[in-house]
């Protein structure tokens, strides 16, 4: 039995040596090829933003793709972990705990709603990791994110400023707001109260409902005994749908505006033209001039494409950029030191990351500008300027307005 | 004031009439099979979007789409309820209805992988209102109405002097003496997962036909159907008539001091005032 023992402890000796060999052979192959730089993709893949996260994610893998096919970030790959928010914060904050504690990844970018980003901005901070956003809402930049937040999309005083010049343009006199339950509801409608007296306007009402009720009747009632000539939909395109429906059938005639993410051309199919006829939409404009906007049309196969697609490119551009100028320190905290670094100031301008890239691999400074717009950014994170584009639907489709 | 309490009536009359169909169903599951059902939600789902296949695709006018509806969402009831939540039932009323909730998320992420996200509209012309002294009615919501009445009616007819309605009573009022009395309990099973999921399916293409739908058409209303059913009494069927009125009054007229975005927690106002003072609901569990 002693004998036997020793034989087999022998073979275990053997044995282990071997595989520790093994062991020590790949630990060099795997040291051969530096680790990825792994980043994190959020997005409304349903849900009421479920139309424009699968856009989203596109425009985002194919900078990835773009990227890699050029030799990486320092000669390391772009590896990308992609999780669905389902445009609900419960499932935003599981789903970017998945992507933080497990896939370790160093951004989180592309939440779309305002809720959606106030749950997830609270786990990217304390983790350090860095979160890049499309939501609007005043509020999330003044969350104390510490710098490990920014955002492409204008914030709600920002684009409500806009509009309410746009309204007084039109020389309504009395607006009503029917807003959704989100954090913009509110601070839009103290926006337009400062904006709209400084015309001879006025807001005359607002409701904020439960955007997953099925039907408004009584809210439709409550704005029209406030007899408005101009009524703000402020919501997403399932409850835009049915309000636009029900203020037809009441008999409402005064002019709608919406926000263009809700009153959007697959809503336009939706409903027929004598009901969606004459409403406006505020929609931030890309960049539709820039070789980045056309260069993202192109392979994502369209000629109009959304602000958000846009800006979720310019997010993982951003991203890439600042990890190069960062000397390829992939972590949330260099992302946030050297982001404005590579998005703003006197460098070269450029509008995609490998082209950024390659400027910085020699040495130069560059200014990213990309397919939404400038990507400027403020210290709280939020943009320097953005255009708002004003349209309106006629007959089915929307005829552009005006640039404010 | 007065015309603004008539009309927040009139709606929520029309919501509540409306809600009672499904409630019938998520209720009549209840009497016979002894489980909260919440699989019913993605079966409202399945049975608005099989009614908008007859109507938007095969051009089907909207009661005869109803019909499909009603059909599809029952098969489905059956086939899922055979293969699923059957071999749970043994297990007890709790897993069962753990079963139902991950069965009914299942089915919608199905019906969003056969008809993708988007909202879709039946092709019904949008008529303005009919208004009178200051209170308004859709022509939509009026053939709604009637269409759910219709539904109510035979419900009746079939549960008060059919053979097989009889046997469903009984079955639900006790399954031991049905047995001995030679009623089949599976049969019963069966029938009533074909009509209970099929009344659910009405409900979805209701709600839808004065709206959209998507696939998270059934999940919004679930909420507003388990709290018709529970305030009229789990297991009866005049209660889950009763109930969704009581609810669809109600919701409608908390606006009244409410903002209309709590309007949603009227129901679960509803549901503990009831449990807490009237376990049985109103009308107490007796099915018929």
């Amino acid at each position: 039995m002693r004998q036997r023992g020793m034989i087999l402890s022998r073979r275990a000796l053997l044995g282990g040596a071997a595989s520790a060999g093994v062991l020590a052979s790949l630990a060099g192959v795997v040291r051969a090829q530096p680790a990825a730089i792994r980043l994190g993709t959020l997005n409304p893949l349903t849900g009421s933003g479920g139309s424009y996260g699968p856009s989203m994610r596109k425009a985002m893998e194919w900078v990835a793709q773009e990227v890699n096919a050029a030799g990486g970030v320092n000669g390391r790959q772009v590896q990308l972990f992609s999780e669905d928010d389902q445009t609900n914060p419960e499932a935003a904050v599981r789903a970017a705990r998945k992507l933080i504690d497990i896939d370790k990844v160093a951004a989180v970018m592309g939440t779309w709603a305002s809720a959606v980003t106030t749950a997830v901005a609270p786990l990217c901070w304390e983790s350090k990791t860095f979160l890049t956003t499309v939501s609007g809402s005043d509020t999330i930049t003044q969350l104390p994110h510490n710098g490990y937040l920014i955002r492409t999309q204008p914030n709600t005083h920002l684009q409500i400023g806009k509009l309410g010049e746009f309204l007084l343009s039109l020389r309504v006199k009395r607006v009503f707001t029917l807003a959704a339950q989100t954090p913009f509801a509110v601070p839009s409608q103290k926006r337009l109260q400062e904006i709209l007296p400084r015309g001879g306007a006025e807001t005359v009402g607002s409701v904020i409902y439960d955007k997953d009720k099925t039907t408004f009747r009584s809210e439709v009632d409550q704005a029209l005994r406030a007899k408005p000539d101009m009524i703000y939909l402020n919501g997403y395109t399932p409850d835009c749908t049915i309000l636009m429906k029900e203020l037809f059938k009441a008999g409402y005639t005064g002019a709608k505006v919406a926000q263009g993410y809700a009153v959007n051309t697959k809503l336009l199919g939706q409903l027929p033209a004598e009901v969606t006829d004459g409403t406006y939409t505020a929609t931030p404009s890309p960049a539709v001039e820039s070789a980045g906007y056309r260069r993202l049309a192109k392979v994502l196969g369209t000629d109009d494409l959304d602000p958000y697609s846009c800006q979720c490119h310019d997010h993982i551009s951003l991203v890439l950029l600042a990890v190069a100028h960062a000397k390829g320190e992939a972590s949330g905290t260099a992302i946030r030191d050297h982001v404005r670094k590579i998005s703003q100031g006197n460098g070269v301008k450029v509008d995609s990351a490998v082209e950024g890239l390659k400027l910085l691999a020699q040495g130069k400074d560059v200014n990213y500008e990309g397919a939404s717009g400038s990507c400027d950014f403020t210290e709280l994170g939020d943009i320097l300027d953005c255009k708002i584009r004003f349209d309106q639907a006629q007959g089915g489709k929307f005829k552009f307005v005006k640039l404010i | 004031m007065g015309s603004e309490l008539a009309q927040l009536l009139v709606n929520g009359l029309v919501a509540g009439i409306v809600l009672a169909v499904p409630a019938i169903g998520f209720t009549a599951i209840y009497a016979v099979l002894r489980f909260p059902n919440f699989a019913l939600a993605s079966h409202a789902t399945i049975g608005a979007f099989a009614g908008y296949v007859a109507n938007a695709t095969l051009g089907w006018p909207a009661w005869a789409a109803v019909s499909v509806a009603f059909v599809v969402a029952g098969i489905a009831g059956v086939v899922n309820d055979q293969l699923v939540l059957r071999p749970l039932r043994p297990a007890g009323a709790l897993t069962t209805a753990i079963g139902a909730v991950a069965l009914t998320i299942v089915l919608e992420n199905v019906v969003r992988f056969v008809f993708g996200n988007d909202l879709r509209g039946y092709a019904l012309p949008i008529r303005r209102d009919w208004q009178w002294a200051g209170i308004r009615i859709g022509p939509q919501q009026v053939e709604n109405l009637a269409i759910a009445v219709a539904a109510m009616l035979a419900v009746f007819v079939f549960l008060g002097f059919t053979r097989t309605g009889k046997a469903m009573r009984a079955v639900a009022d006790d399954p031991t003496l049905a047995g001995l009395k030679g009623i089949d309990a599976e049969r019963v099973a069966r029938l009533t997962s074909f009509g209970g999921m099929g009344l659910a399916g009405v409900g979805g293409m209701l709600l839808g036909l004065d709206t959209t739908i998507d696939p998270l058409t059934g999940f919004r209303v679930i909420l507003s159907v388990f709290a018709a059913a529970v305030v009229g009494g789990l297991g009866s069927i005049p209660g889950a008539v009763v109930g969704a009125l009581t609810i669809g009054v109600a919701e409608e007229l908390s606006l009244i001091s409410l903002a209309p975005a709590y309007r949603t927690a009227v129901g679960f106002v509803a549901i503990l005032l009831v449990l807490t003072l009237r376990p049985r609901g109103l009308l107490g569990e007796r099915a018929y």
